[in-house]
């Protein structure tokens, strides 16, 4: 369905009926990769005309904007034009009009085609700021991720929870058409190690390269951040959905540059955890209580300290409760965010 | 020198070959650039007379070309008008080096002014933007302004009335003054390029600018920074337009020596004249921010 | 006015005097022969980077590795070396890369400004050449120069694995383009190249800036001057503003690669944004250059063949200011995914979208042009309205791309590249036809066949919006631009805009066609073949006009209409 025409009907309805089209073929497809129970929401649809199906709250807006303002907007203007041009060609032809007219001026038209845009224009910036500031305006993260490029994979840091360099490549067998087909898994899309980030959780992504720029996105998610050398950069991101979402290495970063993709596994939170610990990392809930009980060893070291009274004793003990103390409060604050995090995309 | 039907000032000028004997020697020299930065078709890297023929041919190309103009000049065929379009055309080219310099500008500005942002939450590298987060850089030792760059801007300063001293001769048709003001002229850019010459030496042996122009005995090149590069890029490349400066004032002498100015056409120094004080005005700028304002921590 | 168009000898020219060969194409100092050896050089350059373009469609007309791969057709031939797979794979992006710059460089530019401007920018304001007839040869050879480098480069060792030719893309953004990405000579050779290209132009501006300002005839006012040349006009200030920062910037690369500098290495403090910033300061008035003449070019066409003068006149000359002027101060909308901060990417959302409305001035302005007039739908006039038409669209979806927050959906996915192909290859590229057909018959003096002329328009109308519309849809669903190979998803509409590719170069076939027909059958051309609404001054000289036109310079007054 609104997938055959080029031009006209076809293109009215990539506006309209693109949402519905994707969800039908997007159902499709992951009906076809049904092999494991990993359901496939974030992925091209052979034959779409619109966005990919939107995967978090975010997203939607931005695919709104486009659909419902920014495509009727642009259609209007264009058929606008093409209809003027198809009214000349019927009506001041040199057939049906002989003579002429010799006019080369008129303010009041003038000013109106000047005005009307600009007024068209105001209305979209206002708009359009405001969806920016909504990406600007980082909420307080649930889950930091680092994800860094190299030539040619990316490598993935939770830098909170204690678990780094998670090389995530291509798999082999989604290098070619046919292994890919037999393994039932999307050419040039899946890999080795996928990013796991808790579902309708805040996540931050932090990106930086380790050679040459890189782009890390998810067109599901809607966002696009470059992973420069020497930058940190800060994107954020919340999934909707438990599922699977692909994108794809967005800046051009030589060879291979088509083949480091990018998958985001979708879960709750309880596999979030599991797979943290799996990784040897902790989990929040973890460190957090590892922080409330090392405060409370840092206040028995502290009392205890206070009963012997001894200028030694007291000495001794004040010494780690102190250094039990700091990462306590480390942890605490850095639960919302790790610094750099914390700072909204900078200058 | 109207020609017999031509109702009009312009100067139609006859084919000539030196536009594509500097083109031809342009591809020569570029090609000689990177035979003597990389290596190619077989000739080892550090190998640089590819790149001395061309340069030599393109000297060769100006000398030639400019001697025809010279030739034209004196037959009369700059008109009034077409010194008008001589003047425009020297505008031109000046705006465009104007825009040249402001690359370099730019690139210092961002690092002078953004480098605490830089070093802040988007910093990707620990130990560079500790070290960057301050001005001076940790490792960079800046220059005293009221040391060699003050003599450099005084003498500056000092050739942009000695040419403004020879113009006026010119105009006034004392040949003599002309010679000696323009004789000056040249001997303070020499100066200038001399002075410069010491500082340089005296920054790459004391200060820690952490740059190099040739890769180390290695191969590898030596740790660069970004301070050092845009301080010898700007400076570098403004030296680099005195000399050039320099030698189109000594041509105008030459010039003036031969008597080829008169009081009402000499548009030839007045191009001269007008470059040496657009390199007057960007040492300006130079002066100002990289030593004076940038030159001193904050 | 015709009492002009006698030619007046000159120096030992007599009557019809024509220098010999080598004074005539060689060491030419005569402002038509030069455009003449401009549009032949861009003919030529628009036929290779066509080619290389042609390559790129036949890799992507499904997913897998068809052309750029061991055993292929192209591998048989022998030109690249693709039995390594990394080598093929690096060969697509330095093809992409390639075609960019051909196409920008070496088409558009030389045919637009060397070719057009150098023809017609003189007659048009009652000069009998330019200012500076020998910088003018130079600008030309130093064109050639720098296509010899490019060429070389293609051939050059480049990848970190010995890959041939420089593949970092037309932006050449560091360290894609340092010793890290590119650390063979073929990127050495591209600066070089970009030098020589960037002089060529830079001297090329000064010389119209001086030819408008000085050469005007008596009368003719910058008020009273044709579009063409005020476009042009514009042209050059943006030229002779924007390439020497391009010069610095690849400068410091240079320098980066080869002398220790770290401008763009952030080990040393430097950054690559930096050069993002530099060429893109650069880039983007770079692509008003690649457009504005085509508009001077549509004004007249429009004009002449709806036999009424330019609607809006002043205000059409000072759109094309206005546009050159915001066109300074809007290129980060390039940039918007690098981590600017907020304020800055708010700023450039905002100056971006400001484009717009002169240019929408534009495009209205050929509208009322046209409307009451009397059209004759010759082939220019078949490319202007194309070209109007098709302008539009690749216009608005820059406007949907200037809006930061839609623009991480689709920065460097093909919807940006469907953008960019409707202004250029669609607009810049109609443009270039348009003129082409137009002025045909004054440069050669003879006429082309209508009906080659009609058929060309049509495949080609047909077949480079087959190419290029569906290839929104791949952006929309987020295929990545600068991919070698893409994932079945993107299959579909990748055949689309591969057969679209076959169905135009038909199209460009049928234009050769046309051009060795004309020059075969050698049919005489008049002075003025399209009548009243013709009213600039080449149409009062003959076709083709004489070796020096204007010994007497035309006096213009207001009512002769002559933009
Ligand atoms: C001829 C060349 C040309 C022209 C004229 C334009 C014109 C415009 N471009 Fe385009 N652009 C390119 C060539 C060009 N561009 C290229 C080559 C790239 C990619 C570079 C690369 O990465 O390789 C690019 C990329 C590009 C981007 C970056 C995309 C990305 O990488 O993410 C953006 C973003 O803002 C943009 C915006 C615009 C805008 C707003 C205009 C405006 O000037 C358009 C104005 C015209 C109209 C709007 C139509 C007519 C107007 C009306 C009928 C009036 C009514 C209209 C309204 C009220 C909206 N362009
Ligand atoms: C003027 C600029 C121009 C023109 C005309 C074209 C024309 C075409 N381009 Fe190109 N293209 C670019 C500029 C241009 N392109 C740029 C800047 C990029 C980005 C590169 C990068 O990522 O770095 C790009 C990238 C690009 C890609 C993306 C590759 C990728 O990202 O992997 C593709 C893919 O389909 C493509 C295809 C085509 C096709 C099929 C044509 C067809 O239209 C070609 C058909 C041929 C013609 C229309 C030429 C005919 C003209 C003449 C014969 C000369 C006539 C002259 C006179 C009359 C004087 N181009
Ligand atoms: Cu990594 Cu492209
Ligand atoms: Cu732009």
């Amino acid at each position: 369905m609104g997938t055959t025409g080029l031009f006209g009907r076809g293109l009215f309805k990539a506006a309209t009926g693109a949402v519905s089209t994707l969800i039908l073929s997007a159902a499709m497809s992951a009906s076809a990769f049904a092999e494991d129970t990993k359901e496939i929401l974030g992925q091209p649809t052979d034959k779409a005309m619109g966005w990919q199906l939107p995967g978090s709250a975010l997203k939607v807006k931005t695919e709104n904007f486009y659909d419902f303002g920014l495509f009727p907007l642009i259609t209007f203007i264009c058929l606008l034009v093409l209809v003027l041009l198809a009214w000349i060609v019927i009506r001041y032809n040199k057939k049906a009009n002989p003579v002429p007219a010799k006019f080369s001026h008129n303010t009041l038209i003038e000013i109106v085609w000047t005005v009307v845009p600009v007024l068209i224009l105001v209305v979209v910036a206002i708009y359009s700021l405001s969806l920016l500031r909504d990406y600007n305006d980082m909420p307080k993260p649930d889950v930091v991720v680092k994800a860094t490029g190299n030539q040619w994979f990316w490598t993935y840091d939770y830098p909170e929870l204690g678990v780094t360099d998670i090389e995530s490549r291509l798999r082999e067998d989604a290098k070619d058409l046919k292994t890919a087909k037999a393994a039932g898994i999307p050419y040039l899309l899946e890999v080795d190690n996928v990013l796991v980030v808790p579902v309708n959780r805040v996540v931050h992504v932090q990106t930086t390269a380790a050679d040459v720029i890189h782009s890390f996105t998810v067109p599901a998610f809607g966002f696009k951040i470059d992973a420069v050398p020497g930058r940190l950069n800060n994107t954020w991101f919340k999934a909707d959905k438990v599922g699977t979402y692909y994108g794809q290495c967005s800046e051009l970063c030589g060879k291979d540059h088509a083949y480091m993709p990018i998958e985001i596994k979708v879960v709750s939170d309880a596999e979030f955890d599991a797979f943290i610990i799996k990784q040897g990392g902790k989990t929040r809930a973890m460190l957090a209580s590892e922080a409330t009980a090392s405060a409370a060893a840092a206040e028995e070291a502290a009392a205890s300290a206070a009963v012997t009274a001894s200028a030694e004793a007291s000495a001794s003990a004040a010494a780690p409760a102190a250094d039990a103390a700091t990462p306590a409060t480390a942890s605490a604050s850095a639960a919302p965010a790790v610094t750099p995090a914390s700072a909204a995309v900078a200058p | 020198m109207a020609h017999h039907g031509v109702k009009h000032d312009y100067h139609i000028i006859n084919p000539s070959p030196w536009p594509l004997m500097g083109s031809a020697s342009a591809v020569v020299w570029a090609l000689g650039m990177v035979v003597g930065m990389r290596g190619l078709f077989g000739i080892a890297k550090g190998e640089w007379w590819l790149m001395l023929t061309g340069l030599a041919l393109i000297i060769l190309t100006m000398v030639f070309w400019w001697r025809d103009v010279i030739k034209e000049s004196k037959a009369g065929d700059h008109t009034p008008v077409v010194q008008i379009g001589l003047r425009y055309g020297m505008i031109m080219f000046i705006a465009s080096e104007v825009m040249f310099f402001v690359s370099f500008f730019w690139i210092f500005f961002e690092m002078a002014l953004f480098h605490g942002q830089r070093s802040g939450a988007m910093c990707g590298i620990q130990e560079v933007c500790e070290a960057w987060s301050k001005w001076p850089p940790e490792g960079v030792e800046t220059l005293d302004a009221w040391h060699l760059p003050l003599v450099n801007t005084l003498l500056l300063l000092t050739s942009g009335t000695t040419v403004t001293w020879a113009h006026h001769a010119l105009q006034q048709g004392d040949r003599k003054g002309a010679i000696q003001g323009l004789l000056l002229t040249v001997i303070l850019g020499a100066l200038f390029t001399l002075v410069q010459g010491f500082e340089y030496m005296e920054v790459l042996h004391e200060h820690n600018f952490h740059f190099f122009l040739f890769p180390d005995a290695a191969g590898a090149t030596g740790a660069a920074n970004l301070y050092g590069s845009a301080f010898f890029m700007a400076t570098g490349f403004h030296g680099f337009h005195v000399l050039i400066g320099t030698i189109f004032l000594i041509v105008c002498l030459l010039r003036a020596i031969n008597g080829d100015f008169t009081p009402k056409k000499h548009f030839g120094f007045e191009a001269a004249a007008w470059y040496w004080h657009f390199v007057d005005v960007v040492w300006l700028f130079l002066f100002a921010f990289i030593y004076v304002i940038f030159g001193r921590s904050h | 006015m015709s009492s002009t168009a006698t030619s007046h000898d000159h120096a030992d020219a007599d009557h019809d005097h024509k220098p010999g060969f080598l004074d005539r194409w060689v060491f030419t100092t005569n402002h038509k022969d030069i455009g003449t050896l401009y549009l032949l050089f861009a003919i030529f350059a628009g036929i290779v980077g066509g080619a290389f373009s042609g390559l790129i469609r036949w890799e992507l007309f499904e997913p897998g590795l068809q052309v750029f791969a061991k055993g292929s057709m192209l591998d048989s031939m022998g030109i690249f070396d693709l039995s390594n797979p990394d080598h093929a794979k690096h060969a697509y992006n330095s093809i992409v890369t390639a075609h960019a710059v051909i196409m920008i460089f070496f088409m558009v530019m030389p045919a637009m400004i060397g070719g057009f401007g150098n023809w017609f920018v003189p007659i048009m304001i009652g000069s009998p050449d330019m200012a500076f007839p020998r910088l003018n040869n130079i600008s030309f050879w130093m064109l050639i120069a720098s296509w010899i480098l490019l060429c070389t480069s293609i051939f050059t060792p480049s990848g970190p694995g010995g890959e041939h030719g420089f593949a970092g893309g037309w932006t050449m953004y560091p360290p894609m383009s340092s010793h890290i990405g590119s650390p063979g000579p073929a990127m050495d050779l591209v600066i070089l190249s970009f030098h020589l290209a960037g002089a060529s132009s830079i001297l090329g501006a000064i010389n119209f800036i001086t030819t408008i300002f000085n050469m005007r005839a008596p009368g003719m006012t910058l008020h009273r001057m044709p579009l063409f040349a005020w476009s042009v006009l514009v042209t050059a200030f943006l030229l002779l503003l924007s390439l020497p920062v391009l010069a610095g910037a690849i400068t410091m690369l240079l320098t980066d690669r080869n002398f220790g500098t770290a401008f763009f290495d952030p080990t040393g403090g430097g950054d690559p944004i930096m050069f993002q910033h530099l060429f893109w300061f650069f880039g983007h008035p770079e692509v008003y250059i690649l457009i504005l003449p085509g508009f001077g070019i549509i004004s007249h066409i429009v004009s002449t063949f709806s036999k009424k003068p330019v609607f809006g006149y002043l205000a059409m000359a000072y759109a094309m200011v206005a546009i050159g002027f915001v066109g300074f101060i809007v290129w980060a909308h390039h940039m918007y995914t690098v981590g600017l901060s907020f304020d800055l990417r708010a700023y450039f959302v905002l100056a971006t979208m400001v484009i717009a409305v002169p240019t929408g001035v534009k495009v209205f302005s050929w509208i009322a042009t046209m409307w009451g007039g009397s059209i004759e739908f010759k082939t220019p006039m078949l490319w202007a309205i194309g070209f109007i038409f098709l302008f539009t669209v690749g216009g608005v979806t820059g406007v949907v791309l200037s809006n930061a927050a839609v623009d991480y959906s689709l920065q460097d996915t093909y919807y940006v590249v469907a953008h960019f192909h409707y202004v250029l290859s669609l607009g810049a590229v109609f443009s270039i036809f348009a003129g082409f057909y137009y002025w045909f018959e004054k440069m050669y003096g003879v006429k082309y066949n209508e009906f080659l002329g009609n058929l060309h328009f049509w495949i080609m109308f047909v077949g480079v919006n087959l190419i290029f519309f569906p290839q929104h849809f791949l952006g929309l669903q987020g295929m990545p631009r600068r991919y070698v190979d893409y994932p079945t998803g993107f299959t579909y509409w990748n055949q689309m805009s591969s057969i679209g590719y076959a169905i135009t170069i038909v199209g460009v076939i049928v234009f050769l066609v046309m051009f060795v027909e004309a020059l075969i059958v050698r049919r005489k051309g008049v002075a003025n073949p399209w009548g009243e609404g013709a009213t600039t001054l080449e149409w009062t000289l003959s076709s083709p006009p004489p070796y020096h036109q204007f010994s007497e310079l035309p006096v213009i007054k207001d009512e002769d209409e002559h933009h």
